[in-house]
C-alpha cells in the first residue's frame, strides 16, 4: 500500500514537473467570437512550448517557400523580438475606423492583437519567447541552410 | 577565535559590496525608454491610426535591414535628388550661423519658411490653396548633423540620426493639417500617445 502511495507520488509529481515545464514559456490564447445570429466561439488556450516543438514536425519542404522568405528577415525580426522582450509594455499599433479598432500591444512578455469589428472579436496572444522559438525554426528549414 | 574574525571580516566586506550595490543601484536609474510616435487622423473618415516605436529597437532593428537604397542604417540618396545643391555646405553653413531666418518665400497660393531657431532647423509651409495645408518640421541640429554625418556623400545615416533623437529631448517633429487630415510626429518617453 505504502509502495503503490510512492509511486503514485511519483507519477503525479512527474505529471506537474512537465506541465510546470511545457507551461514555462507562457501560453498562447486565441479568442474568436463571431457576432453574427449564430455565433461561433473558438477558444484555444495552449502552452507555448508547444509551437516550437510542432514546428519540429512539419515536413521541411512544406516550410520550404515561407522559410526562403523569412530568412533575410531574420536578423532584422530578432534584433527587433529582443528589444521587446527587454522593453516596456507598449501599444504598437493602434487603428479605429468605423465599426473597426485594432490593436497590437506589447503585455508582458508577449505580443497581443486584438482585432473587433462588425463580424467578429479577435483576440491573440503569444509569448515573445515563443514567436523567436518559431522564426527560428521557420529559417532554419530553408533550402539554403539544409544544404 | 580566529575563524570568528574571518566570519566577521566576510559578512563586512559582503555588507560592503552589497551597500556599494545598493548606493549604485539608486545613483543610476535605468533611463527611460523613449518613443517615436505617429498620430494621423482623418476627421471626414473616422479613422485615426496610431504607432508608437519605442527609439532602442528602431536602433537595434535599422543596422540589420539591406534592402533598397537602406544598408545597414545608411539610405544612398541618388545625385538627382539633390539636384546638384551641395547639402553638407549648406548645413554647415546653418549649423555656424546664429539664428536666423533662412528662407522666406511669400507667394499666392504658398508660404515657405526655413529658419535656425533654438538649436533646431524649421521649416513651415503653408499652402493657401482650397485644402489649406500646413506643414510644420522642427528637427534638432544634432539630428540633422547625425544625418549627414557618413563619409560619403551620397548617403544618410539614418542609425546615427535616430541615436541623436534619443538623445534629444521631448519635442514635437512634425505636423501636418489640412482640411481634413491632423498627422503628428513627436518624441517623448510615453509608450502610449494619449
Amino acid at each position: 500500500m505504502v509502495l503503490l502511495g510512492k509511486v503514485a507520488l511519483g507519477i503525479a509529481g512527474t505529471a506537474l514537473a512537465g506541465i510546470g515545464l511545457i507551461c514555462s514559456e507562457g501560453m498562447i490564447e486565441v479568442n474568436v467570437v463571431e457576432k453574427q445570429p449564430e455565433a461561433h466561439h473558438v477558444y484555444v488556450l495552449a502552452p507555448a512550448m508547444l509551437l516550437p516543438i510542432t514546428m519540429h514536425f512539419i515536413p521541411s519542404r512544406n516550410l520550404g517557400r515561407a522559410a526562403a522568405e523569412v530568412k533575410p528577415w531574420i536578423p532584422t525580426i530578432r534584433a527587433a523580438l529582443e528589444q521587446l522582450r527587454a522593453g516596456e509594455d507598449v501599444t504598437l499599433v493602434e487603428v479605429r475606423e468605423p465599426g473597426q479598432h485594432v490593436l497590437v500591444t506589447k503585455t508582458g512578455g508577449s505580443v497581443v492583437v486584438d482585432v473587433t469589428d462588425e463580424d467578429e472579436i479577435v483576440h491573440v496572444s503569444a509569448p515573445i519567447r515563443a514567436i523567436e522559438s518559431t522564426v527560428e525554426q521557420v529559417a532554419a528549414a530553408s533550402p539554403e541552410t539544409q544544404d | 577565535m580566529r575563524k570568528g574574525i574571518r566570519a566577521i571580516g566576510v559578512s563586512c566586506l559582503l555588507a560592503l559590496t552589497m551597500g556599494n550595490l545598493a548606493v549604485t543601484a539608486m545613483a543610476a536609474p535605468a533611463p527611460a525608454e523613449r518613443y517615436l510616435h505617429v498620430k494621423v487622423d482623418d476627421a471626414s473618415k473616422g479613422e485615426s491610426v496610431n504607432v508608437n516605436v519605442p527609439l532602442a529597437m528602431a536602433q537595434a532593428i535599422l543596422p540589420t535591414i539591406n534592402k533598397g537604397t537602406l544598408h545597414n542604417g545608411h539610405v544612398t540618396i541618388g545625385d538627382t535628388d539633390f539636384n546638384g545643391v551641395d547639402v553638407r555646405a549648406l548645413l554647415d553653413a546653418i549649423r555656424t550661423a546664429p539664428d536666423n531666418e533662412f528662407v522666406t518665400v511669400k507667394e499666392k497660393d504658398q508660404d515657405v519658411r526655413v529658419a535656425k531657431s533654438n538649436g533646431n532647423l524649421i521649416v513651415h509651409v503653408l499652402d493657401k490653396s482650397k485644402d489649406g495645408e500646413k506643414v510644420d518640421v522642427t528637427i534638432p541640429m544634432k539630428v540633422v548633423d547625425a544625418l549627414f554625418s557618413t563619409v560619403k556623400d551620397n548617403q544618410l545615416d539614418v542609425a546615427a540620426a535616430i541615436r541623436a533623437l534619443s538623445d534629444a529631448g521631448d519635442a514635437v517633429l512634425v505636423t501636418v493639417q489640412d482640411a481634413t487630415e491632423h498627422v503628428r510626429i513627436w518624441i517623448d518617453s510615453h509608450s502610449s500617445s494619449e
